[in-house]
């Protein structure tokens, strides 16, 4: 009662500080860290870049800077020497207990007023993908739940030493040990939560609760050990051993401490986001499991059930196996490791099974063991939520009502050691989502609605040919473009529409597909008659399977449509970013040397231009790209590292490859196009370089190394290295 | 007249706000230095005069906050109740002035010297570099006129109202927002990255045209011309 009475007193004086309001101005100009310094977040999409970066910079300068205002205002009334009067007029578990409320206030009033005053900024920065919930889970998670952290942690330190200048050094220690050290473990990284990207189009909340499970548990964690300092406050000018034995009289207070300490650690040990696979990925055991001998696939069919509200996945799985051994035989499936098990039958009869320890690739390993009879029908059922396998990269099993992406065992579990039948491995697959979503299979299969279900969902089926499988599912906007001959399914988020049109996606994606059809071939994955090109939340790449292709949104974000090394206009960044179908995906380059101007970007910048040319016009492409890819060049030659890179190599590492990574840019977007532009006039012209460029693209592929290297350009082009110097 | 100057710097400059600016100081400067400098302006070294010159100009804005926020320490409520006392001392104020003048010009010089330095122990560090001779013209060139004038014109400043000097803090912030013609270049730091170019050589050396050097030496003179004539009084007063 009398911390409640204390509680408005320390709260007002607290806030008369002007200390206090200096604090909490520098917390609210601290997410401008995010936008110049501190950049943990790695992606670009504008979230990640304008959301992400600000909120977490914002949470390491607020949850330091309120730590030490924690110190400095526990350490008051001993530095002004009056802690003897005090106590005798308060106990100063009492004070302990008020100032700790006061400063966890003045903290949320903190929080409050930098989202206040960054919602502006942030909308304005972000554009049309802003949305308020991503913003409010944001900045609370990110940025306000740090400063709790960082007021228990220094309060902690002081009340442990009763020094000040020891308890900075603590917790400045204890920061530098979360921002260097536990960086890459988002379990312990507590000030700086391991987030690489926030999507821009689809939603995040696999990510915020992975943050809210961290904050979490450092927040029982470290209340605890707040609570066990708080016992050892000094009272009765005891020690603080003395005090301890005090203060745990009252029996509640050690039991408070220790339920906390307990909830940290039970929290720690049972997070469900990431998995326990095996970290040395040179490892593939799985695939080293032999054939069940004498058994052969017949089929098999799902019904999946997720839980968008819970990110969960429900599950019944049904194989058909042929079993002419004679004998029982052991199945290996791999499961997401997140799933349990259950109700696994055979023919209607319970059978045993197993589940390792092991995990591999984001895969458990499920045995079953089959009876001796001919024909096997196999039943169980799953559910769970599915985990992850990169700590530093999380949001890949994102599962909500506005995207979703199941992945082979993930979908449904996967047999991993039974041939196939005549037939291959047919599948049949039915989901149930909320209606807003479309199911997307990546394959060239077709998911069609077979009911709609009085609770607002939706069940979709489709046929695959596959042990494994991948589904997209989410709130799309589908275009379908006849284009090359083929019928493009062109899929996007609908919070993409309006960048999207702004960039006139169809016509760019019509203008790519007919241009590089003509002039280079059809895509690989393509079925021939249709190709789904689909925006996946970002991933960090795209990849293609037959008759799909992946197009990672952080390639389509406002802010590189707008990057003129790529294009002129949004655009044509679209066009360049198409391109990539061909060359990057449709043929693949080696980029392991990162000195090497040849990748990816030469071609498809020259294809670019080449498309922009036909589009706009010859004075068009050659003012927007040939001169200026000429300036840049010009400016590369003379740049002084350039000329002088002995100075590059004296940079420690960090400046070297910041630098390097630079010059690098210009080689791959600039230098490259410049001499791939030369090469096209030294054997002929345009046309000559089309049936180059559709020669390599179409060539046969060394399965051993399937990229296209730059010594092969040139020598299809039957020329040197030196034939295409620019100097 | 040495014992209030003495007296003067260790007010200005033993104290948390002066530790604080040098901390902010260093802080920019890092950032500008690994950020802006290690590349190099106008294809010339990170650390020819040309990129030290474009450090320096970035420092500036900092450098004129720092010394008319010395300043403020003579404009202040208690500095003009104490103002009252001080007339009252038989010390001439001209000479009271003058070595408060001296004090708040020795803490933007040792604010620049501590800049300078960070740039030399980063060119150290980072290239093996230790010419630092070549530096002092730029130096020179750039800092002294500047700083002066921001002496003697925030002088004047305070005396006409104390708070004018907070608003003479914002004119280097809005010089290098504003395009401002070549001769003026040194004060929004362009002449560095664009009179190079103009050259036509590799790795020229430094040179300044008189058009830049003019505006350069009239600054200097009004700085000098403000605070001799207004020694006699001193911005309290006001």
């Amino acid at each position: 009662m009398k911390t409640m009475r204390l509680f408005p007193l320390e709260l007002r004086r607290l806030l008369q500080s002007r200390l206090t309001w200096l604090i909490m101005a520098l917390t609210v100009l601290s997410p401008v860290l995010g936008l110049v310094l501190y950049k943990p977040a790695t992606s670009t999409t504008m979230l990640s870049v304008y959301l992400a970066n600000p909120a977490m910079a914002g949470g390491v300068a607020g949850a330091i800077l309120f730590g030490l205002l924690a110190i400095f205002e526990l350490d008051r009334a001993r530095r002004s020497r009056v802690d003897i009067l005090t106590d005798a007029m308060v106990s100063p578990l009492t004070t302990a207990l008020t100032r700790l409320l006061a400063l966890l206030t003045a903290a949320v009033l903190t929080a409050g007023l930098t989202m206040l005053v960054w919602l502006p900024i942030s909308a304005g920065l972000i554009g049309s993908v802003f949305t308020g919930a991503n913003y409010v889970l944001a900045y609370l998670l990110l940025m306000g739940l740090a400063l709790p952290l960082g007021i228990l942690a220094a309060a902690a330190a002081y009340q442990f030493t009763r020094r000040a200048d020891l308890s900075i050094v603590l917790f400045i220690a204890f920061c530098a040990l979360s921002l260097t050290v536990w960086a890459d473990d988002w379990q312990l990284c507590w000030l700086n939560p391991c987030v690489w990207a926030l999507s821009d189009d689809f939603s995040n909340f696999r990510v915020f609760r992975s943050v809210a499970w961290m904050r979490l548990t450092w927040l029982a964690a470290l209340a605890g050990v707040w609570t066990v300092s708080y016992l050892c406050i000094r009272q009765y000018g005891k020690g603080m051993f003395g005090s301890l034995a005090r203060s745990v009289r009252r029996i509640y207070r050690p039991a408070v401490a220790l339920a906390l300490l307990a909830f940290s650690g039970t929290a720690y040990a049972a997070q469900p986001f990431i998995d326990q696979s095996n970290p040395d990925l040179t490892v593939m055991s799985f695939y080293e499991i032999p054939y069940a001998e004498g058994v052969t696939f017949l089929g098999r069919s799902a019904q999946v059930f997720p839980d968008t509200a819970a990110g969960t996945v429900t599950g019944r799985a049904s194989y058909r196996f042929q079993n002419t051994s004679g004998q029982e035989q052991s199945i290996s499936f791999g499961i997401n490791p997140g799933y349990a098990i259950s109700n696994v039958q055979t023919n209607g009869a319970d059978v045993p099974f197993t589940v390792s320890d092991y995990q591999e690739y984001n895969e458990a390993l499920l045995e079953v063991t089959i009876p001796a009879e001919e024909e096997v029908e196999l039943t169980m059922e799953y559910s769970g939520f599915p985990q992850e396998s990169m700590p530093t990269m999380q949001g890949g099993k994102e599962l909500s009502s506005e995207y979703l992406c199941l992945e082979n065992s993930t979908l449904s579990p996967r047999v991993m050691n039974v041939m196939p039948g005549e037939a291959g491995y047919p599948a049949e697959i039915e989901i149930t989502l909320p209606d807003s979503m479309i199911a997307i299979p990546f394959s060239s299969s077709e998911a069609e609605v077979i009911s709609e279900n009085a609770d607002g969902t939706r069940t979709w089926r489709y046929e695959a040919n596959s042990a494994g499988g991948i589904l997209y599912a989410g709130d799309y906007i589908c275009e379908q473009i006849e284009a090359g001959g083929m019928t493009i399914e062109f899929y996007y988020g609908r919070k993409h529409q309006a960048v999207m049109e702004e960039a006139g996606a169809v016509d760019a994606v019509k203008a790519v597909v007919d241009y590089c059809t003509e002039h280079y071939g059809t895509l690989s994955f393509g079925t021939g008659e249709t190709l789904k090109l689909i925006q996946s939340r970002v991933a960090g790449g795209g990849y293609a399977v037959g008759g799909a292709s992946l197009l990672d949104e952080a390639d389509f974000t406002i802010a590189n449509l707008g990057d003129t090394d790529k294009g002129v206009v949004p655009g044509e960044i679209f066009i360049h970013e198409l391109v990539h179908q061909w060359w990057g995906l449709g043929n693949m380059f080696d980029t392991s040397d990162s000195t090497s101007p040849w990748s990816s970007e030469g071609l498809t910048v020259y294809t670019t231009y080449r498309i922009v040319k036909e589009l706009y016009g010859a004075d068009y492409a050659q003012q927007y790209y040939v001169d200026q890819w000429q300036q840049v060049v010009d400016d590369y030659y003379l740049n002084f590292y350039v000329r002088h890179p002995e100075y590059l190599e004296m940079l420690p590492e960090a400046e070297r490859l910041n630098i390097a990574g630079g010059l690098s840019g210009v080689r791959r977007y600039n230098e490259m196009p410049l001499k791939i532009l030369k090469a096209e006039q030294l054997v002929g012209g345009e046309e000559a370089m089309d049936q180059i460029l559709r020669g390599l693209f179409n060539r046969e592929l060394d399965p051993m190394y399937p990229y296209l290297t730059y010594q092969e350009f040139l020598d299809t082009c039957h020329l040197t290295e030196e034939d295409l110097n620019l100097g | 007249m040495g014992k209030i100057f003495r007296y003067e710097c260790r007010r200005l400059l033993w104290n948390k706000f002066f530790i604080g600016l040098a901390v902010v100081l260093l802080l920019y400067g890092a950032l500008v230095l690994h950020s802006v400098t290690i590349l190099g302006v106008s294809h010339t070294a990170p650390f020819s005069p040309w990129s030290f010159g474009d450090y320096l100009s970035r420092m500036m804005l900092l450098l004129w906050l720092g010394m008319l926020f010395f300043l403020t320490f003579y404009t202040s409520p208690q500095a003009r109740r104490a103002a009252i006392l001080m007339d009252a001392t038989p010390m001439p104020p001209k000479q009271y002035a003058l070595a408060r003048c001296a004090a708040a010009l020795t803490g933007g010089a040792l604010l620049t010297l501590l800049c300078m330095v960070e740039a030399a122990v980063f060119y150290g560090r980072m290239f093996h570099w230790y010419s630092w001779g070549s530096l002092l013209l730029p130096a020179l060139v750039t800092l002294l006129p500047a700083l002066v004038f921001a002496l003697g014109s925030g002088w004047l400043a305070g005396q006409i109202r104390p708070w004018l000097v907070y608003v003479w803090m914002a004119v280097p912030f809005l010089l290098a927002a504003l395009p401002l013609p070549e001769a003026l270049g040194l004060w929004n730091g362009s002449f560095f990255t664009a009179y190079p170019l103009t050259l036509e050589t590799l790795d020229p050396a430094f040179t300044v045209p008189e058009v830049v050097l003019l505006p350069q030496g009239i600054a200097l003179a009004a700085g000098i011309v403000l605070l001799t004539a207004w020694q006699n009084r001193y911005p309290a007063a006001a």
